[in-house]
């Protein structure tokens, strides 16, 4: 059998490199009208009249009024609702439709529709706790009172946009009775179950289809369903197609980012200066309403540790609601500010002990077989000693590491260790998503792929028809993958959490081998797969107790900097990467996600900017919020490891997420090698680099 | 219904703006982004434009014995590639925006738009260039620092155009500009600097230092580099301390969602330090 590893074109690569891609704003139904939001524009308070003008013929309002049935959109808690009534919630919260044919007449409503408020004072710090999860592994209440050096530091991270390259949009229209929604999406049914709920229909009332995506990063996890519940509101009172499609400035503006986040971390040192017992405080901002946060906020616990084991351990968890934009999904999911949090206090508490950074480190690094934060088990191989040296060797770690922390060069290197949980947390796949995945071979002998898992761009067309393909031994061509509509896909679960390739491709994998079995040809044949939660994984979600991720995916960033000692500003000379991802089902796919992953975590902690004053964003568009461009973004070197996993598809595990979550605590390790200041704060902008210089050091 | 006007000569052009009511844009970098509309709509230009930038007769460079001429029409990216064009503008032009939007930008937009940020116009206060403007009725020359008034305001009349922008050629022995942009492409300013000087056997005959995006308009200060003129490099490399601070007053920054005042005259005031310091 060849090596899946090897690059094919990716099937969807002609359709967008010809223009012939069909995003959401290229469709156009005949008739169609378009729909603007009206938001709040205060932070806080009570709506106290609104002031609607004459309407012209054929245009309208649509509001809370107009919900048949829940005024909440379904994601987690029942907090998050479809329209503001009297209250509003933050800077942009929807108070309601206006829907017409003519977007310059929308527009000039939208403008003078008065809105009269009740202002109230707004929080914006951390005072509101909504969610307050906590665990324990061993007894750290002991271990920090039999020690007598504690070391304690608080971390900080920003807000993230996930600056996908399409703004989020849905086109919607009834077709006999039913609604059918297309969307720039990452999961189908989730849309699909939030409009149900809002509309209060049956099941086969609502279809929902996804159009091209042109990036999402996890920005189009749940907020989706805000705008389709919106609109399927708007469609059913009207029995018109109507788009809703963002421009960049209000996608940004009302949009979910990443939870900016405190991070409290105390260490109780043995005697041999080893960490016998930590204790952690995770402090999220949630934003106005909770949305998907408890989930991100576990993310977080989960990786308290990272790729270190700490036998004791207190571990506490809250999500404060504040009176902004909701915070929500993005590519790491509460990982990204954790591990930047822990790569930084393993540094900071080895810096502080005399001790030798990397020594410290390996002293703490997981093994398999290991405890893992929660008190499972890391059942699988973990190859990191062989990530670790291969990295070092490639960027010549050792040597620059001992001369840029001497030197007066303004160069430093850093290095991240780091794993990622592959799939949802816990029983959440058993117990929430219950994923499953049809594969139907046609007449022609052609085999259909039809799962609702989206391809955002990440190739996750092209990997799991390869799947299939290499399951079955059949040419990649007899494979069809279409976009998911939930008329004919069954639920495979959204297309988060690092899940797609080894969640819904192992599922891919197994129906293959059965239709293998049962294949006949010439005649149709359907094989329906199932998720069973492997035996050897038990979590308890309620203790937080137990195997947290039935596999983990392992990396290593090193990042190179040079810091202008005039400027102060950051520049990125090199990146050298390691991954364990069990097995690449498409080198070059995975390359891909390997270049932008590392990318994006690396520009989390130097150049997004992203800050709100008295809840207005400051920077609201792609002139103002910096992401790397091809300049910005330095020579990158990747390493990947094969490591196969069991119960993944040809071996793989989860990769997408792995590649970001590394990424800003070694550009800060870099940073503070150069500047010889500890970094607490990310992104560790120009302009606290020059307040760290002043300082003082240390 | 709005009139949209392409003129194919100057003269058309010039009469199509004559009753004042229209707007001029060339490449529209700035203007088709300041003047967007939400999703789905076309930038609002409601008493229509008139579009110079197939004004093939303003696209030029010419050298004299003491000056550049620029056509006001040309293209950033063709001034960076053009022979006679001196190398600490193309510096600070490779630094502008990205090779897309070089090609339909100009120095005469960048004059036009204003903006304190502006990076080409650093380069224009520094090297005392003027700029000629031209209406049906008549032309006029002016240095870069009366043409532009404020941050995003200008002298010129809705009947006038920018056609050239004149350069005078300078002899230094040291040159230097810093654009301290949030990335290292596509980006706007939150601090800029240039500097140049002459130096001749020791004793500096031309100094001249300007700071971008710290003021209203581009920073620079005449009185205090004529002081300077005629000193040795070793008293004005002492004298350092108290060069900057008479610059300090000067600098007045601003916060915004970009950078804050303290970080932009610190960093100002850094590299003046550092160009003095590697005279």
């Amino acid at each position: 059998m060849p090596d899946i590893s090897k690059a094919v074109p990716k099937l969807d690569e002609e359709e967008k490199m010809s223009g012939r891609a069909v995003y959401v704003d290229d469709i156009d139904i005949p008739g169609m009208y378009f729909a603007r939001t009206v938001r709040s524009t205060v932070a806080k308070g009570r709506i106290v009249k609104i002031d609607v003008p004459k309407l012209p013929k054929d245009y309208h309002i649509i509001d809370h009024t107009d919900i048949p049935a829940k005024n909440v959109v379904k994601m987690i808690f029942d907090d998050w609702p479809v329209f503001a009534e009297e209250k509003v919630t933050h800077i942009g919260d929807p108070i309601m439709l206006v829907v017409g044919k003519d977007r310059a007449v929308i527009d000039d409503i939208c403008e003078n529709i008065a809105i009269e408020y009740a202002e109230e004072e707004p929080v914006f710090d951390f005072r509101d706790s909504a969610v307050d999860y906590r665990f324990e592994k061993g007894d750290a209440k002991k271990a920090f009172e039999r020690t007598a050096r504690h070391i304690e530091y608080t971390y900080r991270t920003g807000y993230q946009e996930q600056a996908y390259i399409e703004p989020q949009g849905f086109v919607a229209y009834r077709e006999q009775g039913r609604i059918t929604l297309i969307g720039s999406i990452q999961c189908p049914y989730y849309v699909k179950n939030a409009v149900l709920d809002t509309l209060g229909c049956g099941e086969d009332d609502v279809r929902v289809k996804q159009a091209v995506v042109g990036g999402a990063f996890g920005g189009k996890e749940e907020y989706p369903s805000v705008m389709a519940c919106q609109l399927a509101v708007a469609v059913k009172k009207l029995n018109v197609p109507i788009k809703l499609v963002f421009g960049r400035e209000e996608d940004m503006e009302v949009t979910t980012k990443r939870h900016p986040s405190t991070i409290t971390l105390r260490a109780a040192i043995a005697e041999d200066n080893t960490v016998a017992a930590l204790d952690a405080h995770i402090k999220l901002d949630g934003g106005a309403y909770l949305g998907l946060s408890n989930v991100v906020l576990s993310r977080s616990m989960l990786a308290v540790t990272a790729a270190y084991t700490i036998e004791n351990l207190n571990v506490a968890g809250d999500v404060y609601l504040t009176n902004t934009v909701p915070n929500g999904a993005f590519r790491g999911f509460g990982a990204p500010q954790m591990i930047y949090a822990i790569e930084m206090f393993m540094h900071h508490i080895a810096k502080d002990l005399g001790e030798d950074v990397l020594e410290f480190r390996l002293k703490h690094l997981a093994k398999q077989g290991d405890m893992t934060a929660t008190s499972g088990h890391f059942h699988e191989p973990i190859i990191m000693p062989a990530l670790i040296e291969r990295a070092m060797e490639m960027s010549d770690y050792r040597r620059k590491a001992s001369t840029y922390a001497k030197d007066e060069s303004n160069h430093g290197i850093g290095m991240s260790w780091f794993f990622h949980g592959c799939g949802f947390t816990g029983s959440g796949e058993a117990d929430h998503i219950k994923a499953e995945v049809k594969l139907e071979k046609d007449i022609e002998d052609k085999v259909h792929i039809h799962v609702a898992a989206v391809d955002m761009g990440q190739g996750s067309k092209t990997t799991l028809a390869k799947v299939v393909a290499e399951t079955l031994g059949i040419p990649l061509a007899d494979v069809v993958i279409d976009n998911p509509d939930t008329d004919f896909v069954p639920d495979s679960g959204p297309t988060v959490a690092s899940r797609t390739a080894m969640v819904v491709g192992g599922l891919l994998a197994r129906a293959g081998q059965r239709l293998k079995s049962e294949w006949v040809s010439g005649e149709t044949v359907v094989v329906i797969e199932k998720y069973k939660q492997p035996d050897h994984i038990r979590w308890d979600d309620e203790k937080f107790h137990g195997d947290a991720y039935p596999a983990y995916s392992w990396g290593v960033n090193v990042v190179e900097v040079e810091v202008d000692p005039h400027t102060y500003e950051v520049r990125v000379e090199n990146v050298t990467s390691a991954y364990d991802g069990g097995k690449a089902l498409d080198e070059r796919i995975v390359l891909g996600q390997a270049d932008g992953g590392i990318a994006q975590g690396v520009a989390y902690g130097y150049l997004e900017v992203m800050e709100h004053d008295k809840g207005k964003l400051k920077q609201r568009n792609l002139t103002d919020y910096m992401i790397p461009t091809a300049v910005d973004t330095a020579p990158t070197r990747t390493y990947l490891f094969d490591n196969p996993y069991a119960l993944g598809p040809f071996g793989a595990k989860g990769f997408g997420e792995l590649t970001l979550v590394g990424g800003a605590p070694a550009l800060a390790l870099a940073v503070e090698m150069a500047i010889g200041r500890k970094v607490t704060k990310i992104p560790v902008t120009p302009e606290v680099i020059m307040e760290l210089m002043k300082h003082g050091k240390h | 219904m709005v009139e949209h006007i392409v003129p194919a000569t100057l003269a058309e052009a010039l009469e199509a703006i004559a009753d004042g009511k229209k707007e001029v844009i060339a490449g529209g970098t700035d203007l088709m982004v300041q003047r967007r509309k939400g999703a789905g709509r076309l930038p609002d230009f409601p008493d229509g434009l008139v579009y110079l930038f197939d004004l093939d007769e303003l696209k030029y460079v010419r050298k004299t014995a003491d000056a550049l001429h620029i056509g006001a029409m040309t293209p950033l990216e063709e001034l960076l590639k053009h022979p006679h064009v001196p190398n600490l503008l193309k510096t600070i032009i490779a630094e502008m925006a990205s090779p897309a939007l070089r090609r339909v930008a100009t120095i005469a937009g960048n004059i036009a738009n204003a903006s304190p940020a502006g990076d080409s116009l650093i380069y224009l206060y520094l090297i005392d260039a003027n700029v000629k403007l031209i209406s049906a009725s008549g032309e006029r020359s002016l240095p870069i620092h009366e043409i532009i008034t404020g941050p995003k305001t200008t002298c010129l009349t809705k009947q006038e155009i920018i056609v050239e922008i004149t350069i005078p050629i300078h002899r230094f022995t040291h040159e230097r500009f810093k654009k301290i942009g949030p990335r290292r492409s596509d980006a706007i300013s939150k601090a800029s600097f240039a500097a140049a000087a002459f130096i001749e056997e020791d004793i500096i005959r031309d100094f001249r230092v300007a700071f971008g995006a710290v003021s209203a308009t581009v920073v620079r200060c005449k009185d205090i580099e004529e002081t300077l003129k005629g000193t040795r490099v070793d008293a004005l490399k002492e004298a350092s301390r108290s060069i900057i601070e008479r610059y300090a007053s000067h600098i007045r920054p601003i916060d915004d969602q970009r950078s804050n005042k303290v970080y932009r005259k610190t960093v100002s005031t850094n590299l003046l330090a550092d160009f003095i310091a590697t005279l």
